[in-house]
């Protein structure tokens, strides 16, 4: 325990206060870290997107760690639950988008349709991950991975399958937000400032209730299952039942990502639900250290600033996952507590401040 | 004296080996009972049973409830511990990478039922923090209570171990080799500690033990198990003197 969090504070915010020595007070980090976000904004319009996908990823992985790092169970099928969330959106905006406008009238009907293809998205992904999630805790350890890549796998197929036409195949989902109009001005929703911001607000709230869960009793009782199961089953707890809950809620946390996703990329694609996009949030979550709450997020940073990196020498974009597969390797093998634990590590180096690494107990 | 567990006729059977066999107990009322065998007589199969880790081939058990005995028969661990019977086990487990303070907090919020509450901090309760706090000064934990579990000693997470089983409020006690491990300073502070639990709060103890000194000195009545089924039950004096359990001990000691 890092002691007397307010838990106002973003995760990265965090992350900043923990990394640097004092005459930094917690309130400067915020407000730094906030006009940091707001300039952020501003810039290229490329450089806008990219940052906007690094806070949907991280939301991705932060959802993946409530399961993974918190309570121990390495799901490699939540992949199914972005999808969940993207073709949620997609599938409101294509099919319920015009009757939705002859209720509300056309001006503000994008708005509607949106917040409501928001919901149901969300909906949908917890009407799934009830059973998938009742059925994958029956299983532990490498068993729980691989029904959970089963599961995955199984949306990828159905989605490709196109049943009813309902899915569109290999060619997903086109989305458009559409515009509304304020004051005599066209804004459209897809615009990348105001989806940047919607973004923004979005997983800085959805972070901040993550915050909240692993700090409470729900969190604590996480933390004793991934430490001990069978302890945690002979002190009355349910140990089944307390892991479906979790699965149901990190599903949640994804399928939002998923469906802020398909905003930002305009299309809910079939990739969503593929074991691969499921492994975005592994690899980010292990590159960034699962047992630090800002673990996911520094590790959706390093994941797809890195990969933007490459992609700017042709020659080497073709190989990025040969890049990615040597750094998982290198972190696996030689930073065991990932970029966070690397970085405090550093510190206590450098300002000789008391920092403890150890164990997986160090989960703030 | 009333029972707060009893065993019926249990048996465990794996294939051809008959693990246990049909042993009937009957555990008193705030009394200290040492189950005590020699390796492979079935202790630890018992124990299993009796906390539902396995379920019987046959027999049944029963938990001082309410009113009167409960069936728990085959009733998952969690169940049984809900139903007032707690263990300790005899390989440490215990959650290591959190705090001892955390670890005592999370047999509380399980015996609360608080467990589905995600969105109050885990700490903010002030009667759980009060409660926590007691148990950890009951178990002589409180200097230690900010320190991550795998910095502790042996001795320490033993105590840690105990600690965590007490905090359910248990009606019954389950200690498996509560000294496994220890050396002799860390088994006499064991020992005093057991003793000192027994007359502070109200559960009572059953306890297999290896160390026949700690046995004859902390119990009320000794029960012996030999291939799977009661070989004798009485007072220390009793049963240590009783020539078939010797018998045993030595004989399967000498093979």
């Amino acid at each position: 325990m890092s002691g007397d969090e307010d838990g106002t504070r973003t995760g990265l915010a965090a992350f900043g206060s923990a990394a640097v020595t004092d005459g930094w007070t917690r309130e400067r980090i915020s407000l730094l870290v906030a006009i940091g976000l707001v300039a952020m904004a501003f810039a290229p319009s490329f450089q806008v997107y990219l940052f906007t996908e690094f806070l949907i990823i991280a939301l991705f992985a932060l959802g993946f760690n409530l399961l993974y790092g918190y309570t121990g169970l390495l799901s490699f099928g939540h992949g199914l639950f972005f999808a969940g969330g993207s073709y949620g959106v997609a599938i409101v905006l294509r099919d319920l988008g015009p009757v939705i406008a002859d209720v509300v009238g056309s001006g503000i009907a994008p708005v509607v349709t949106f917040a409501l293809a928001m919901v149901i998205a969300v909906m949908i992904v917890v009407v799934v991950a009830i059973p998938v999630g009742w059925l994958s805790v029956r299983l532990e350890e490498i068993y729980f991975a691989l029904i959970t890549l089963a599961f995955g796998m199984l949306g990828f197929s159905f989605i490709l399958q196109n049943p009813g036409g309902i899915t569109n195949g290999t060619d997903g989902i086109l989305v458009l937000l559409g515009s509304v109009e304020i004051g005599g001005m066209d804004v459209r929703l897809g615009d990348r400032q105001l989806y940047y911001f919607l973004t923004l607000g979005i997983v800085a709230s959805a972070t901040y209730t993550i915050w909240r869960i692993v700090n409470s009793p729900f969190g604590a009782v996480c933390k004793a299952i991934r430490e001990s199961p069978d302890r945690a089953a002979a002190l009355g707890i349910d140990v089944t039942h307390h892991r479906w809950m979790t699965f149901i809620l990190s599903a949640l946390f994804v399928g939002i990502a998923g469906a802020l996703m398909a905003g930002l990329a305009s299309v809910a694609s079939p990739y969503h639900a593929h074991w691969t996009n499921s492994a975005t949030a592994v690899v980010a979550t292990v590159i960034g250290g699962a047992t630090f709450f800002a673990g996911p997020i520094v590790g959706a940073f390093i994941y797809l600033y890195v990969r933007w990196g490459i992609s700017r020498f042709p020659a080497l974009e073709a190989h990025w996952e040969l890049f990615f597969g040597a750094l998982l390797i290198a972190v696996v093998l030689y930073f065991k507590i990932g970029a966070v634990g690397g970085l405090l590590l550093l510190r206590e180096r450098l300002f000789g401040a008391e920092t403890s690494t150890d164990g997986g107990g160090e989960t703030e | 004296m009333t029972t707060v567990l009893e065993t019926e006729e249990l048996r465990k059977q794996f294939g051809e080996l008959v693990a246990v066999d049909g042993v009937s107990l009957a555990i008193d009322d705030a009394d200290i009972t040492s189950i005590i065998g020699p390796n492979g007589a079935g202790k630890t199969t018992f124990y299993n049973l009796l906390t539902g880790v396995l379920k019987p081939t046959a027999g049944t058990v029963r938990l001082k409830g309410d009113d009167g005995l409960v069936d728990v028969t085959g009733a998952p661990p969690h169940e049984v511990a809900k139903a007032g019977l707690s263990r300790s086990y005899q390989i440490t487990n215990i959650f290591e990478g959190l705090t001892v303070r955390e670890n005592v907090r999370i047999a509380r919020i399980s015996r609360d039922g608080s467990r589905m509450d995600f969105l109050s901090r885990a700490d903010s309760d002030p009667d759980m923090e009060a409660d926590v706090g007691e148990i950890l000064t009951l178990t002589g934990l409180t200097d230690i209570a900010e320190t991550p579990c795998d910095q502790l000693s042996h001795g320490q997470k033993r105590t840690v171990e105990i600690a965590l089983a007490l905090a359910i409020d248990p009606n019954v006690f389950l200690m498996d080799e509560p000294t496994a491990g220890m050396n002799p300073t860390e088994t006499t502070e064991i020992v005093s500690l057991i003793r000192e639990l027994n007359e502070e709060i109200d559960a009572t103890f059953v306890v297999t033990e290896h160390d026949m000194d700690v046995v004859r000195d902390i119990s009320d009545r000794i029960v012996v198990l030999a291939d799977g089924a009661v070989l004798a039950d009485g007072t220390p004096t009793e049963v240590l003197n009783d020539e078939r359990v010797t018998e045993a001990y030595l004989g399967s000691e000498g093979q």
